[in-house]
């Protein structure tokens, strides 16, 4: 786990999130797991590609999507409307696309793959173990769990 | 109402412009900010393939081109859409930002660069410049 690496992705996070939503923006904790945590209702998922490679999930509550979608948007979102689920799949690809910026920048190629917005009822199941950096980053909107798995082919 | 371009704003037709991005969120966004310019007029196409026909048929005078798309992604759209319109102006707007990226998407044709998340202040001085560049090109001309 090049851990370098994965803590720009909490860094990009944290300043997108800033950027986006507001100042309030805290990381409250980041730790390693023996798997990602699923825990969330709503889910982004983007995959990684290139000389590191691996997946890095964004999960919240519902509360919390709804609340980030509708500082998005500029209007109160309800419930999750394909448009909710694009802002929140955005908002994860502008985080992780920093994130693979910086890390281009400074040498070694990463790519990554659109963004999978899913709901709890139809995440993946993580039967295999992959070592995750796990961070918890608070909004004014609640709490954001980031879980970064990456690998390097070297 | 915002104006984009004192040229622009004053002249008989609106200036038109083709949003390209995979995501709907995106698109509603540019739409928004377009729709605050005066006089301008905007569609949209969600992938590579659907800007490349777009394109073809609307010849907007200004493109709002995404990156990471499925499919035929960003950099390789604009290549092919600057290959068979040389005068395309194309602006590219992704949170994938690095050097060699940048670098890639102008060799293929872009005219500049807009680093996601993008504000309206920021999109209007793309445009305006975009569009002073080629009337100074043409005067030099």
């Amino acid at each position: 786990m090049r851990l370098d690496l994965v803590k720009l992705f909490v860094i990009s996070t944290s300043e997108t999130l800033e950027e986006l939503v507001g100042p309030s923006i805290e990381i409250e904790s980041m730790r390693m797991q023996a798997s990602p945590d699923t825990s969330g209702d709503v889910m982004a998922i983007i995959s990684l590609t290139g000389d590191a490679y691996g997946k890095v999930m964004i999960e919240m509550n519902l509360g919390t999507a709804l609340g980030l979608a509708g500082r998005l948007l500029g209007e109160d979102s309800r419930e999750l409307t394909p448009l909710v689920r694009s802002s929140i799949a955005e908002l994860g690809s502008m985080a992780i696309g920093r994130a693979i910026s910086f890390i281009n920048d400074s040498g070694t190629r990463v790519g990554m793959r659109p963004p999978v917005v899913m709901t709890k009822a139809g995440a993946p199941g993580y039967e295999d173990r992959f070592e995750t950096l796990v961070a918890t980053i608070k909004t004014v909107y609640g709490e954001i769990g980031l879980n970064v798995t990456l690998q390097s082919l070297a | 109402m915002q104006s984009l371009s004192g040229e622009m704003a004053a002249a008989e037709h609106p200036l038109t412009c083709l949003i390209v991005d995979d995501s709907s969120f995106m698109r509603f966004c540019l739409r928004r900010m377009m729709d605050s310019f005066d006089n301008v007029v905007a569609s949209e196409a969600a992938n590579g393939n659907e800007a490349i026909s777009e394109y073809e048929r609307l010849k907007p005078d200004i493109v709002l081109m995404d990156i990471v798309m499925p499919g035929l992604e960003g950099v390789e759209t604009v290549r092919r859409i600057c290959e068979s319109d040389p005068s395309a102006r194309v602006i590219m707007i992704s949170s994938v930002s690095y050097k060699e990226k940048v670098e890639e998407a102008l060799a293929a044709g872009a005219k500049c660069f807009i680093r996601k998340p993008v504000t309206t202040d920021e999109l209007r001085s793309a445009i305006q410049e975009v569009l002073d560049f080629d009337s100074q090109d043409k005067a030099g001309h």
